[in-house]
């Protein structure tokens, strides 16, 4: 679905992404970890149109996507979330919900008209909005939503466009245990109905549980790729995230790394 | 007590050309995210436009170039393409840079599009204008009911404005542009092209202060450049931020509260030496006013409102 290959930026004299080369496959729930400053976020932002590869090609069902907006790239049904969860402020859920839906996205064009909504359209952004525990919220400002409802208000949004490829960024950063049980839930969920994820986060507990598959990166380049459970093992993943003290500790740190992961995550 | 009638319809007139401006300002930078500080460009642009090609061929003493005398419905029309051929023109280049930067480009391009006015006498005239200009409807009504005529016209125009934008702004375009108000990024990632929406934005807010314009020539039956200064600009923002940003209700109430505010001192019977300062209060009581609204009731008269939305569940539906 997704091939990055050979992608290269820089910003300035520092390679931020170093020859990657990266595939996602329909249906599967793909992680990219890696320590601040590694280059996941920097090829995030390649991939998804916000930053113009050096090098490279990118595409998306086939297409090249590499030259193309970042709105055009939406438009495809690749949809991306930021580090931090982000909303319109002053629109209101419901709104914002609307903003993604495939309605506007098909009205928008028409300068004026179109001014009532749909009630299938409202309907489905409603049912959406209940799914995730915001229904009762859908009136008010997004500006006053507390930040666990602004983080699911993000997966409600992008579930209105109906995404072919979400692209989440650190979405468990920041998040109780609790939230992260019912993202977990939710990506899972919506992988059954057919969207394919690709995910960054430090957390790795998180990205045990919810990825298939795993890419590792350390100064932009990837470093380890396969089945989530072996590259979090993988000795230059282990060296990465608790530094070279793990090679002098007989494999002892390597098993104390993954057990104290797999229970209580590795934060930022 | 005529005088006081004949008096408060006159501000009317000059509240709903002020009501047109608002609205067209609010279109674009409250609803959109374009923070513009020229929007008297196209005020002027669309006056200059109707006149040249409205007035009759310039006299002896005068210098400017068409004076078709075309009918008046043809100088309207075209005000309204000149102002959104004039937004198309400012906002190809503009529209790349980020808010601060498009801010300030708008404003400097109003005073460049002033000097052209002033300094092109074989376009306009220059300085010395335009006067003697044909009102609409004129010879239908006695001399002294024409006031009303024209406020009626000027209500006709504000109402149009009224609806361009209130129909923009329940709109999915219109969701697009207060989404890019809100959020480029996050509404970026929604498949709006923010260059795309901007520029039609930007063109419809021109159009219809081109549109103003002509009401503006009607009102004064006279053009010249010093009715297109920088000033205007930021009255209509002191109107629009006394009104309520955002809310079409706010910029339309903003326009007559600032006209009041303004224009309601000249009524008053006073010395010659009074009326100079009272002219130079003008001013400062619409700071006052603006103080007071920022310090007290920052979102203005009337802010911006959640929107909702009439049918939601099915029951809500069925209902319906």
């Amino acid at each position: 679905m997704l091939e990055a290959s050979a992608v290269h930026l820089s910003y300035g004299g520092l390679r931020a992404v170093d020859n990657v080369s990266l595939s996602v496959e329909a249906g599967r729930i793909v992680g990219l970890i890696g320590t601040n400053g590694a280059g996941k976020t920097s090829l995030f932002n390649v991939i998804s149109g916000f930053a113009r590869a050096d090098r490279g090609t990118i595409t998306f069902e086939g297409a090249r996507i590499d030259s193309e907006h970042a709105s055009a790239i939406a438009r495809r049904g690749l949809v991306r979330t930021f580090q931090t969860p982000l909303g319109f402020p002053r629109m209101t859920v419901l709104e914002n919900m609307l903003v993604f839906s495939r309605h506007d996205g098909k009205a928008r064009h028409r300068l004026a008209g179109g001014s009532r909504v749909p009630d299938d359209v409202l309907q489905e952004a409603m049912r959406t909005l209940d799914e995730f525990g915001l229904a009762a919220r859908a009136d008010i400002w997004v500006q006053d939503l507390a930040a666990p409802e602004l983080k699911m208000l993000e997966f409600a949004r992008a579930m209105m466009a109906q995404p072919k490829l979400m692209m989440l960024d650190e979405p468990a950063a920041g998040v109780n245990p609790a939230l992260i049980e019912s993202l977990v839930r939710h990506i899972k969920d919506l992988r059954e109905r057919g969207v394919t994820f690709l995910i960054v986060d430090h957390n790795l507990k998180f990205i045990a549980e919810v990825c298939e598959e795993v890419y590792a990166m350390a100064d932009g380049r990837i470093i380890a790729h396969g089945p989530s459970a072996e590259v979090i093992a993988n000795p230059d993943v282990i060296r990465l995230y608790i530094g070279e003290a793990a090679d002098k500790a007989d494999g002892r740190a390597e098993q104390s790394f993954t057990s104290t992961n797999h229970e209580q995550g590795v934060q930022q | 007590m005529e005088g006081l009638i004949l008096f408060a319809v006159s501000m009317l007139t000059l509240g709903a050309v002020y009501g047109m401006l608002c609205l067209a300002l609010n279109l674009e930078s409250g609803l959109g995210p374009l923070w513009d500080l020229g929007i008297v460009s196209f005020f002027g642009i669309g006056a200059y436009t109707y006149v040249l090609l409205t007035a009759p061929p310039a006299a002896d003493h005068q210098s400017y170039i068409f004076g078709f005398g075309l009918p008046m419905w043809i100088g309207v029309v075209a005000s309204m393409v000149a102002g959104g051929v004039a937004a198309w023109l400012i906002g190809l280049p503009t529209l790349k840079l980020k808010r601060e930067y498009f801010l300030i480009v708008t404003l400097a391009f109003a005073e460049v599009i002033r000097q052209v006015y002033a300094n092109e006498e074989w376009l306009t005239n220059g300085v010395a204008g335009i006067y003697g200009l044909q009102q609409p409807l004129r010879s239908t009504v006695p001399a002294m009911q024409y006031s009303y005529v024209l406020l009626a016209l000027a209500l006709l125009g504000l109402a149009f404005a009224w609806a361009v934008t209130r129909s923009i702004g329940a709109s999915p375009f219109g969701r697009a542009c207060k989404a890019l108000r809100e959020n480029e990024a996050l509404a970026i990632t929604a498949g709006i092209d923010p260059r795309g929406v901007s520029m039609r934005v930007y063109m419809v807010a021109g159009a219809l202060a081109g549109l103003a314009g002509v009401f503006g020539v009607w009102y004064t039956t006279l053009i010249i450049p010093g009715q297109f200064e920088a000033d205007l600009t930021f009255f209509v923002w002191a109107a629009l931020i006394i009104g309520g940003i955002g809310n079409q209700r706010g910029a339309l109430i903003g326009a007559f509260v600032f006209i009041l505010l303004h224009d309601a001192l000249r009524f008053i019977q006073v010395s010659g030496e009074w009326a100079v300062t009272l002219t130079s209060l003008r001013t400062a009581l619409v700071g006052l006013a603006l103080i007071l609204i920022l310090r007290f009731r920052p979102e203005g008269l009337f802010g911006e409102r959640p929107v909702t939305f009439a049918q939601r569940t099915p029951q809500e539906a069925e209902r319906a």
